[in-house]
């Protein structure tokens, strides 16, 4: 805007009508401050001049003017800009590994193994300068950056107070909050209700243990353990590891030593229960709350409602359950919330039969009451309808209808649940042969931002894999291959089923001469390992005859796989492989190559079977190769191939042979006649 | 000759009603006009002078009821939009059955037509068809001359049976052969045709499928049926009962108290979960924007402004209220130091607290040198 010639009379502008105009300047600063802005928006009107106006037009009507209101942005928002402008590039691997080429990983395996070493390593640093304050003490940032510089980690009050139980509270140290708390109230002093509130909080969060920290030097306190998970975003067996809760516990302990006991002591008490699966303790404890005449929460109920299936066995009490927690809800005013209801929905997923109608009510529900559905409570519907059988309607209809309301929808997630929808909308496509939904589901996924919402690399494997299974099953060879290159490898590596899936495909719409740079990518993709794949491609490419160029690319293809065999010891040669391996040889011309695979049968312990000879005779008829042609009929009745005979004969007959040859073979001929061994 | 003008005059009437009307078919009325403007000469080639006549009334007569039935039924917007539709459907259904009905018109008509150029034969046998398909059953204006022909002849009511038996069964014959008509071999073909592109998207889904044998369910088969069991599903999806457990209430939730571990614990599951890995450099720098790491692209222009963002910019820019104590009100020392103060204020790579050290160390400097400067005169107080 402003152009450096500008610049100076500018100032000169605004200085020095600065006497004239100050005494409105300092009664009204902020106005003129619009004002003149508002005038170095048109300032070819000149300034002076301008800002004189300004100053009168002040004076008239300064009551009529209102000033616009401030807009506000995002300190992301140029950034958030300049990134919409950026489409994916299908070829490129994932960005976070560009930094290093020799690093792009070309598989699954690979995939993970690298994102999740960066990660370690990013985890190390951070434990290293956390756990050693002392050599970081040097601040090179201008401004400050506070999140480069070495957390507190260690409490640093020592003395026995609120405050060093505050501390402890906030840096999740459970147990030495919980010493702190005992000295506390063995000292008489009395702990503000606010702070046993989150001491509870944090017990039964951590279900009365140090949060994983002391365990090894990976994460040390819950910020970076979830920078970890952010990034690395791979499910870890920690996460699975539950601890139970135990009986009489500290939060227990605690909770039965204070004097009055209040909503947020139980509501912590029973959301911890049900987090650890204590489902019968935190009825009993709800049962409690009531007898003391205290009505829960909602996180309660959302708890105990989740909570119901565990505690009962036939469908209908679950539900009955469900029902009366439901309306004592409504008895004590109190305001489901999203999370209410997809406990709900969650909970009738175990409820059999009476899932699909009560499922539908409770959506319903929901509309009446204005909380419009997240992701997971659609997820949920569609795992009900998906299951149950043919009568009535099912996942297709109900997915139908769903993505018909959400289209164009950009969605935030609401539920962590939420992130399982995607993955289970394409599965109910991909079990219904639905193509047209499933690039519904797609188009929904590719909107906006939503595909954060497809959830950990995990479950973006599993997304994309049925969305590839569908494709390659379902549509025309050349949409599949589009999306292909589309899809792979830059989001998604196929598993040895997808790869197959997609062999099936060249098979049907019978477009098997693309098949030796598919063996390219499934080499690059690291799925060479699997004998079988191989052997599904040899065979297809065995199959039948094509032309000579295509022959010429399936032989080179073939003396590929040949060598990913010798290479790899964990492969074995099987006879339908080597058969094949020799046979697209043959077809190609390449005698010599083909040669040397009928000594690997030898080396092998396999057996070539009577085609291949045979086949292998003719083209050595065809080369005219006497010798070659003896060597083979020599080699058959090694392996003691009742078909050597006629080998022979054929031999006698077709080649011009010497006086040796002949004798060889004759007698060979005449071995095999007597069938006695 | 005249069975055949009164049969054109009659199919007029009710074709135009069909496709005049509308209105919105420009071309196709202009196409009919050229039909029958053109059907003189051709009939004068063909057939030779008798017969231009009788055409010549004929076209005149269609014209003319075709005007006015254009002109004395004024229709709305929505209605012709409907005829036209319904126009359509008609016109569909016309080419369809056009081939047979021409046959049948050779069959049933008097040699002479027969030396009639096709483009005519089809317009007729157009006209013809609409005149069958509006006396589906018998026409009451021909009930209306069967009777009154009746009434001329002795034993009135016998005749007048006798008449409409046998109206009726030229109707029957006309309509076996109709049908007889459609039974061949083209027909089907052409009905074959339309069913398929009607059901294909449905039939390409399920009923491939059907025949695949990996064993994943085909529970559900989308004809019709399965199109109806859906409206019936959208209306219960939709618009269902419900639990009737509780109230919409408009009232709000008590104010929420301090976010507590369990709130901060969810809504870091929540950032987790959605959390990508970022796909381009800029998505990363916006991640570290976030993380506080990356210094942030300025959305306006007091970016940067850490230790400056409370100070308004007056503050920078009229300085000169730092010079009314300590400096003398006029002479060399206060000209010098009104410089000072504007280069000062045009300067954006001070704070305003180094502006003010600025000035007050040409202060200190002044009033220590304040001897010399009063020896030579310049120092004015």
């Amino acid at each position: 805007m402003v152009s450096p010639t500008q610049k100076p009379s500018v100032c000169t502008n605004m200085a020095a009508p600065g006497r004239h105009v100050g005494h409105y300047m300092k009664r009204n600063g902020r106005f003129l401050l619009c004002n003149i802005e508002q005038v170095l928006g048109h300032r070819s009107f000149g300034c002076t001049t301008a800002v004189r106006q300004v100053a009168e037009a002040n004076k008239e009507s300064a009551e009529s003017i209102v000033i616009p209101r401030k807009k506000t942005w995002s300190k992301e928002a140029v950034l958030e800009a300049l990134a919409s402008t950026v489409g994916r590039d299908p070829t490129a691997y994932s960005y976070q590994f560009q930094d290093d080429p020799y690093l792009s990983p070309r598989s699954a395996v690979e995939f993970k193994l690298y994102s999740l070493s960066q990660e370690s390593g990013r985890s190390a640093a951070k434990y290293f300068i956390n756990s050693n304050p002392k050599f970081f003490t040097k601040d090179f940032a201008e401004p400050h950056i506070p999140c480069l510089m070495p957390e507190t980690v260690s409490p640093c009050l020592e003395e026995v107070s609120e405050e060093a139980l505050k501390e402890r509270i906030n840096l999740r140290k459970v147990t030495a909050a919980v010493d702190m708390y005992d000295q506390l109230v063995q000292a008489g002093t009395a702990v503000s209700m606010e702070t046993t509130h989150s001491l509870l909080d944090v017990i039964s969060f951590y279900c009365d243990r140090d949060p994983a920290e002391e365990e090894g030097p990976q994460t040390e306190d819950t910020e970076s353990k979830d920078q970890k998970k952010r990034k690395g975003n791979f499910r870890r067996a920690s996460d699975f590891l539950k601890f139970s809760w135990k009986e009489n516990n500290n939060a227990e302990r605690i909770f039965n030593l204070l004097p009055e006991r209040d909503t947020r002591c139980y509501s912590a008490l029973i959301r911890g229960m049900v987090k650890h699966e204590a489902y019968a303790k935190a009825f009993n404890m709800y049962t409690d709350m009531l007898n003391n005449r205290l009505t829960a929460d909602v996180h309660i109920f959302n708890a105990l409602i989740s909570a119901a299936p565990e505690v009962r066995d036939k469908y209908h009490e679950k539900w009955d359950l469900i029902t009366e927690l439901l309306k004592q809800m409504n008895e004590q005013k109190i305001r489901p919330n999203l999370l209410t209801f997809n406990s709900v929905l969650k909970a009738l997923r175990r409820c059999g039969f009476l899932a699909k109608t009560q499922a539908l009510h409770t959506l319903s529900e929901m509309k009446a009451l204005g909380i419009a559905p997240s992701l997971a409570s659609y997820e949920h519907m569609l795992a009900i309808f998906h299951r149950s059988g043919s009568s009535g309607p099912n996942g297709t209809d109900l997915l139908q209808e769903v993505v018909a309301e959400l289209a164009e929808t950009n969605f935030t997630c609401q539920d962590p649940h939420d992130v399982m929808f995607f993955s289970c909308a394409i599965r109910v496509c991909l079990d219904n042969k639905d193509l047209e939904l499933g690039y519904k589901v797609h188009s929904l996924v590719e909107f906006g931002e939503n595909y954060r919402l497809l959830g950990d690399p995990f479950n973006q494997s599993v997304y994309y894999g049925r969305f590839f299974n569908l494709l390659c099953m379902m549509e025309h060879i050349d949409e599949v291959l589009k999306w292909y290159k589309r899809l792979i490898p830059s989001l998604y590596y196929p598993n040895p089923q997808g790869m197959k899936d997609l062999l099936q495909a060249l098979d049907t719409d019978s477009r098997l001469d693309l098949l030796p740079s598919i063996w390219k990518d499934i080499k690059s993709l690291g799925l060479t390992n699997r004998p079988d794949m191989a052997e599904e491609l040899l065979s297809l490419m065995t199959r039948d005859n094509h032309s000579p160029e295509i022959q010429e690319s399936f032989a080179a293809c073939a003396l590929d796989i040949k060598s990913v065999f010798d290479l790899k010891f964990s492969l074995e040669w099987t006879n339908s492989s080597l058969s094949h391996v020799t046979m697209l040889l043959l077809r190609a011309n390449k005698t010599e190559k083909a040669w040397e695979m009928l000594h690997l049968f030898k080396s092998n312990n396999r057996v070539p079977s009577d085609d291949l000879l045979n086949s292998f005779l003719s083209v050595c008829r065809t080369d005219d190769a006497p010798q070659k042609a003896v060597e083979l009929v020599q080699m058959s009745a090694a392996f003691c191939l009742p078909t050597t005979p006629q080998l022979a004969k054929r031999t006698l007959t077709d080649f011009n042979l010497t006086e040796e040859q002949r004798a060889i073979l004759s007698e060979l001929e005449a071995a095999g006649g007597e069938p006695s061994d | 000759m005249y069975r055949f003008l009164s049969r054109t005059v009659c199919a007029a009437r009710s074709s135009s009603v069909i496709v005049y009307e509308s209105c919105a078919l420009p071309t196709k009325c202009e196409k009919a006009m050229a039909n029958q403007t053109e059907k003189p000469v051709v009939l004068m080639a063909e057939d030779g002078s008798t017969t231009q006549q009788q055409t010549d009334v004929k076209t005149e007569q269609v014209v003319a009821k075709q005007t006015q039935v254009n002109t004395d039924v004024p229709k709305s917007g929505k209605e012709s939009l409907l005829d036209l539709l319904g126009a359509m459907k008609v016109e569909v259904t016309n080419k369809r059955r056009l081939k047979n009905l021409k046959v049948k018109q050779n069959f049933e008509s008097p040699p002479e037509y027969k030396s009639k150029p096709a483009a005519m034969e089809s317009t007729i046998s157009m006209f013809q068809k609409a005149t069958e398909e509006a006396s589906e059953s018998l026409d009451p204006t021909l009930v209306a001359a069967a009777s009154a022909a009746a009434a001329t002849l002795p034993n009135s009511n016998q005749a007048e049976s006798e008449l409409l038996r046998q109206l009726r069964q030229r109707k029957a014959i006309t309509e076996a052969q109709k049908k007889g008509d459609i039974s061949n071999l083209g027909e089907i073909i052409a009905e074959m045709k339309v069913g398929k592109k009607q059901t294909r998207q449905n039939a390409w889904a399920a009923n491939q499928i059907r025949f695949d044998d990996d064993g994943r369910g085909y529970t559900h088969d989308r004809g019709i049926t399965a199109e109806l069991v859906g409206v019936r599903e959208r209306r219960s999806f939709l618009l269902g009962k419900r639990l009737n457990i509780f109230s919409p209430s408009t009232e709000e939730d008590a104010v929420e108290s301090t976010p507590t571990l369990w709130d901060v614990e969810f809504a870091n599951n929540l950032s987790q979960v959605t959390d990508q890995i970022p796909r381009n450099g800029l998505e990363e720098m916006i991640q570290w924007t976030k993380e506080g790491k990356m210094w942030q692209y300025p959305v306006d222009n007091e970016a940067g402004l850490e230790e400056e963002a409370s100070v308004p910019f007056h503050e920078h820019v009229f300085l000169e209220k730092h010079l009314e104590e300590g400096f003398p009100r006029q002479g060399p020392v206060r000209h010098f130091m009104e410089l000072v103060v504007v280069g000062l204020s045009k300067n954006p790579y001070l704070t305003v607290q180094q502006k003010k050290e600025h000035i007050s160390w040409f202060r200190d400097y002044f009033h220590q040198n304040e001897e010399i400067l009063k020896n030579d005169d310049a120092y004015l107080s």
